[in-house]
């Protein structure tokens, strides 16, 4: 924007963390005094992507939307210039705190949530990736939303693009059957949020992403896994939201008028769990200065603070085009481990071991995440798409060696499809082993199907961009 | 710009119900060793670009094939394995009763 280089402007305080297109920072502009969050996007990835989260943003005038103030180029990276919101996110809150919400935080966030709902529907415009993630919070409890990543508006582009965007648990189910989507793709989202936020992760966060995207078109909506811990309004609210059918689902308007959201406490109400999480994150940092290990410690504030949520890289989740890769953010914080400092700090639902709370056993001190096996896989997978990216178009078109199919385990395959009276004779204990093995036998499976298909995809992909640029050049 | 026409924002995915030549579904399916052949810069850009396409959907209806057939074995192994369950809580009932 500017001539001035940003560094002259800003002074960059400490990483807050890190998504699917870069890091934010927390950063102080120089002449006014005034504390600012920093994108930095490295310009190599999907520009055209974060244009459209930039040309959002700056459409948006709202006290719940978070604000954007401008841009810059510095080098090979991009520099998204916005509000700061002290707090972090709701997940951000949940995992340092490793609590759920109660109901009466939960109705206050969805209130501000619902207004910037209302504010974005107004205007024909769908987020497209509503959860705890990005939601964000300011120092005085106020919520606002983040993250248009993945937000879009009718173009005639979107048309053409037949990819499904989002985040696999919270995406609605005609999203994922992409027979078209308005709004309330978003409202349905809300109420996933609203169990996240009640229960520690979304319904299905449990189970291989993969499963969950067929799961959330054929099965029943979810609800509450305890019913009874809740109020009859907010499991009304969360039933509104989950209505399969978009036509009947209720829109952002109507929803603020629930009674649910109508008893809403101002934001006051959130300051003490807004200050536990800091004093936690404050304490955190302490330990990581004493501490000896720092490998991914960021500085902030030129202290010591810990950044889990940056580790994580966005992915291409299996069938997803997922453009804002949060499969795998959110598969992290949906999960409650064992905080850093030891102490388990459960709320109501430890009960029922349903795996809301995962304790992990803390050789390194609790400092390594709880941390499903399938993450490796995706986080492979980005880097394989992220070097295919990275790489130009070969201008001699060589054919692609095929990808190395390396198939050890098909001792359960061949037995899958057929009738499964066999089981019968089994030992119980090669039952259950069989059970556990299903799902990385099934990613191994999808894994050969996707190489085969990138392997096929390929050359198409490579005329098209030769053909475009013959194009251009004429 | 014009008034939003009353629908869906987002359209569906066009490339839904549109029938997939067979000769890509061949494509798709045939070892990887004559790929090489085919010169796909004979077609339009836009032809190429509905191939892709069609190739993404024929990926995800596999994939979806896939998930489906661990379903059923997964439905399968949980229903023997509790099927165990209940039988051996019998069994131990009965040895309790026999007592
Ligand atoms: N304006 C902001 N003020 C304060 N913290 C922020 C702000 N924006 C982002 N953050 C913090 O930085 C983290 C990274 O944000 P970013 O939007 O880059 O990615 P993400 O939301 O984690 O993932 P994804 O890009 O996949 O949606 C957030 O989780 C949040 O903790
Ligand atoms: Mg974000």
């Amino acid at each position: 924007h500017l001539a001035k280089s940003p560094e002259e402007v800003f002074d960059l305080l400490g990483k807050l963390g890190e998504g699917s297109y870069g890091s934010v920072f927390k950063s102080l502009h120089k002449e006014s005094g005034q504390v600012l969050a920093i994108k930095q996007v490295p310009v190599d990835t999907d520009l055209q992507e974060i244009i459209k989260e930039i040309s959002i943003m700056q459409q948006c005038d709202s006290p719940y939307i978070v604000k954007y103030y401008g841009s810059y180029f510095k080098n090979t990276d991009l520099w998204i210039v916005m509000e700061y919101c002290g707090a972090g996110s709701v997940a951000d809150i949940m995992r340092l705190r490793n609590k759920v919400l109660n109901e009466e935080e939960i109705a206050t966030i969805l209130y501000y949530t619902l207004k910037g709902l209302e504010y974005l529907h107004s205007k024909r415009k769908i987020h497209r990736d509503i959860k705890a993630g990005n939601i964000l919070l300011n120092t005085e409890g106020h919520a606002k939303l983040a993250d248009f990543g993945v937000a879009g508006q009718l173009t005639d582009t979107m048309a053409k693009r037949n990819t499904v965007i989002g985040t696999p648990y919270w995406m609605a189910p005609e999203v994922i059957q992409e027979i078209g989507y308005d709004c309330v793709a978003d409202i349905w989202s809300l109420g996933i949020t609203a169990l996240e936020m009640a229960e520690g992760k979304p319904p299905y966060g449990d189970i291989h992403p993969m499963r969950a995207i067929f799961m959330i078109p054929t099965k029943p909506p979810p609800s509450f896994r305890n019913p009874d811990k809740w109020s009859p309004d907010f499991i009304d609210f969360v039933s509104k939201c989950l209505v399969k059918n978009p036509e009947q689902r209720a829109t952002a308007q109507e929803l603020l008028q629930h009674e649910f959201i109508r008893n809403a406490k101002p934001v006051t109400i959130l300051q003490r769990m807004i200050l536990e999480a800091k004093e936690i994150q404050e304490e955190q940092t302490l330990n990581t200065v004493n501490g000896d290990e720092s490998g991914e410690d960021e500085i902030e504030a030129g202290t010591m603070v810990r950044n889990d949520e940056g580790t994580m890289k966005g992915s291409q989740a299996g069938t997803m085009q997922s453009e804002s890769g949060t499969v795998i953010c959110n598969s992290e914080q949906s999960t409650m481990v064992e905080s850093d400092l030891g102490t388990m700090v459960i709320n109501e639902s430890d009960e029922e071991d349903d795996g809301t709370m995962k304790r992990h056993s803390t050789a390194t001190g609790g400092k390594e995440k709880y941390r499903p096996s399938y993450l490796d896989h995706f986080e492979k997978k980005e880097q394989e798409a992220q070097a295919q990216r990275t790489q130009p178009p070969a201008p001699v078109p060589q054919p692609v060696p095929p990808k190395q199919i390396t198939p050890p385990h098909h001792f359960q395959r061949s037995l899958i499809d057929g009738d499964f009276e066999f089981l019968r004779n089994l030992k119980y204990e090669e039952l259950e082993r069989r059970l556990s093995d299903l799902d990385p036998e099934m990613e191994r499976e999808i894994d050969e199907l996707r190489a085969r298909f990138q392997a096929k995809r390929q050359p198409i992909l490579e005329a098209i961009d030769a053909k475009k640029k013959r194009q251009q050049n004429f | 710009t014009q008034s939003q026409p009353r629908g869906n924002l987002v359209p569906a995915n066009p490339y839904l119900n549109t029938e997939i030549p067979e000769w890509l579904i061949v494509y798709s399916k045939a070892p990887p060793e004559h790929d090489h052949k085919l010169k796909w810069d004979l077609f339009q850009l836009n032809q190429m670009e509905t191939f892709d396409a069609m190739l993404n959907r024929l990926y995800k209806q596999e994939c979806e094939k896939i998930v489906m057939k661990y379903e059923r074995y997964r439905t399968a192994l949980n229903r023997e394995i509790e099927r165990r369950k209940k039988s051996s809580v019998i069994s131990t009932d009965s040895n309790d009763s026999a007592n």
